[in-house]
């Protein structure tokens, strides 16, 4: 693969683009399989430093116990664990996970056309709207959450417009309630819902969909029996990643929401600083985790099977 | 060249020298970091020390005391001087997170009200300078109410369902619930903390909002009619809108003073003293008290105060409600703990 000639040596240094070629040939083509594991190195560190240690400082934390005034005494305990289950926190656990599966529901059915579109029939249009889609993602989630304030409030917006146009006699509440909250964030998660659909849309070959209908299949019999199947993975993807961080969010609760609308990431949040309870916030946020990742792996293997 | 050992031996020794050196240079940053409530001093104070003295001070902020507290506890680096109230510095002190002020230097120091020494949470006057104080009550909007709340019974009141809102933090809700319910303090009565979670449950569902920072625009939107309220948050916001006011309930309430406090090992002690003792000049600390509409523990400022704060009932309260305010008592780790949960409860349920 040389597509230049060899450089001469200049004062005597050995010409760098010769051992950088040797090099890189040596850690890329893996002739030597172990060579090309260094190349693992960075991203083997960066997940021992801030995925795997945190980790393991939260599942040891979760087992100390709280001194007073929130010190760690480090005598062993499964109090916290004990604590997790009592039943006074299912209400917060089965509203946090109805929340998530409704966001995850209505990301999917807003998604999953906006997905289509763009893949078959947004053309020149795409570029624009993939950046369409994630402005809002790159704006300061907390500009964001201000601006759906003045939308919605009792002197907001929505309610102006409606007031004015003598649509209504009395504001809606639409802030501070379970509609607030769940439109927060079906806003901040919906782009991790279309984009996976949009790249599992686009890597189905359009000759499987022309095949289909040369063979005499409709529109809508060639979606039910080609798109749509093969666009699966993609729909399971967007809806693991939007449904997981819906599960720890608490910002948009706890600035859209209202007493009603406590979810657990407010729980988890709330024993790392107004109780300042570590060990049982971290006892919260591994139970959390591990019935995610649990949730998954069941998922897989039905799916295997 | 002739390079011997000794000429080494010099050449390292001076770039030895010259690391402390200059890691001096770079700390030698002058500038003090204060930790401070959210607009928690008047507009010109900052400025002006710095004009006078040179030295630039860099005014940080919270809106939650516990998230102050979490952040120097998890070892934050860099803050010289902060503000906790009465509670917090309990718990700065226990856990060695401040440092004691040292005797003779501040001049000022003579300054504060005796009111506001020897107080239970710094007997010694050891490690804090009382900053401002202040009390917690009901806010209102005129315009959505009747008649002005009286009793703390009024925010249970179900003609305002959706338009209450409570301070977010045990500290509050536990004790005024308490007083309430006729309970001491620091009980450490299970019955009493039932009742106390049932009461607060009671109200949940006409609760809009648990919230310590913005309960002020929804008073100010309407969208509130009642709060339970910092004073000087309320007044604040009275000064630019006639239809919001402050009461104290007739079952009285609590006062609490915020503090000034060093933090511990910090840098630029000496310049943090220097702006100890400016903070506690008379006309500073008039300024200061005139800005947040808080009364000041600084009795050099009562010659200084605006004559309409220091009449006003509602921020140097008279004889009679005085008589109904108390501070906080010191609660032992074990009842913190029980307030901590209860409120907990209450937020999950």
């Amino acid at each position: 693969m040389r597509t230049a000639e060899p450089q001469a040596p200049v004062n005597g240094i050995i010409p760098v683009p010769g051992a950088f070629d040797h090099t890189l040939s040596f850690l890329l083509r893996g002739k030597t399989s172990r060579a090309s594991h260094l190349l693992m190195t960075p991203a083997a560190l960066w997940l021992t430093i801030f995925l795997i240690l945190p980790l393991a400082f939260l599942l040891i934390l979760s087992i100390t116990q709280r001194g007073p005034y929130g010190s760690f005494v480090w005598t062993l305990t499964g109090d916290n664990f004990v604590r997790a289950f009592n039943p006074k926190y299912l209400p917060v656990l089965l509203r946090t996970l109805s929340y998530a599966a409704a966001t995850t529901g209505i990301c999917l059915i807003l998604g999953f056309p906006f997905a289509y579109y763009l893949s078959f029939h947004a053309g020149s249009r795409r570029e624009l709207m993939l950046v369409a889609l994630m402005v809002p993602f790159w704006t300061s989630c907390l500009v964001s959450i201000y601006s759906w304030i003045i939308i919605l409030g009792r002197e907001g917006l929505i309610n102006n417009v409606l007031l004015q146009g003598r649509i209504l006699s009395e504001p809606l509440a639409l802030l501070n309630t379970p509609f607030s909250v769940i439109l927060g964030l079906v806003y901040f998660y919906l782009p991790f819902m279309v984009l996976p659909l949009y790249s599992s849309l686009e890597k189905i070959p359009r000759q499987l969909i022309e095949a289909s209908y040369d063979l005499g299949a409709g529109a809508g019999q060639t979606f039910l029996k080609i798109t749509l199947p093969l666009s699966l993975p993609g729909v399971f993807a967007g809806s693991v990643l939007t449904f997981i961080p819906c599960m720890g969010d608490f910002l948009t609760a706890e600035f859209m929401g209202s007493p009603q609308t406590y979810l657990a990431g407010n729980l988890i949040q709330n024993q790392f600083m107004m109780a300042q309870d570590w060990p049982f916030g971290s006892a919260l946020t591994s139970l959390l985790l591990a019935g995610l990742v649990g949730g998954l792996w069941l998922y897989q293997r039905w799916e295997k099977a | 060249m002739n390079y011997t050992r000794r000429d080494f031996l010099k050449t390292a020794a001076r770039g030895l020298a010259a690391v402390p050196l200059l890691s001096c240079a770079k700390e030698e940053k002058r500038e003090i970091n204060f930790f401070n409530w959210s607009k928690y001093i008047g507009k010109d104070t900052l400025p002006r020390f710095t004009q006078q003295t040179g030295i630039p001070v860099n005014y940080e902020e919270f809106a939650d005391e516990e998230e102050m507290f979490a952040k120097l506890r998890s070892g934050a680096m860099g803050y010289d001087l902060i503000v906790g109230t009465d509670y917090m510095i309990e718990k700065l002190k226990a856990l060695n997170l401040i440092d004691p002020i040292p005797d003779g230097a501040l001049s000022h120091r003579g300054n504060i009200d005796p009111r506001f020494l020897n107080t239970p949470f710094d007997p010694e006057n050891a490690y804090t300078i009382p900053y401002l104080w202040g009390t917690t009550g009901i806010g209102y909007n005129k315009s959505k109410m009747a008649k002005p709340p009286r009793s703390w019974r009024d925010l249970w009141d179900e003609k305002h369902s959706g338009r209450l809102s409570m301070l977010d933090n045990a500290r509050d809700c536990v004790s005024t619930s308490l007083l309430m319910l006729g309970y001491p303090e620091t009980t450490k009565d299970p019955a009493a903390f039932k009742a106390v979670r049932e009461l607060l449950l009671k109200q949940k569902p006409l609760v809009k909002q648990y919230s310590s920072a913005t309960y002020i625009d929804g008073l100010v939107a309407g969208e509130l009619h009642m709060s339970m309220a910092w004073s000087g948050d309320v007044l604040q916001a009275a000064r630019e809108n006639p239809q919001i006011d402050y009461v104290i309930p007739q079952e009285g309430s609590y006062m609490w003073v915020d503090n000034l406090c060093l933090v511990r090992g910090s840098r630029h002690r000496e310049d943090t003293l220097r702006l100890l003792d400016y903070l506690l000049e008379g006309p500073v600390a008039a300024e200061i008290a005139g800005a947040v509409r808080y009364a000041s523990p600084n009795a050099a400022a009562k010659p200084h105060l605006d004559k309409a704060l220091l009449s006003d009932p509602r921020v140097f309260p008279g004889k009679d409600i005085a008589s109904r305010l108390n501070f906080h008592k010191i609660l032992t780790p074990e009842i913190s703990q029980l307030w901590n949960e209860t409120w907990s409860d209450v937020k999950v349920s």
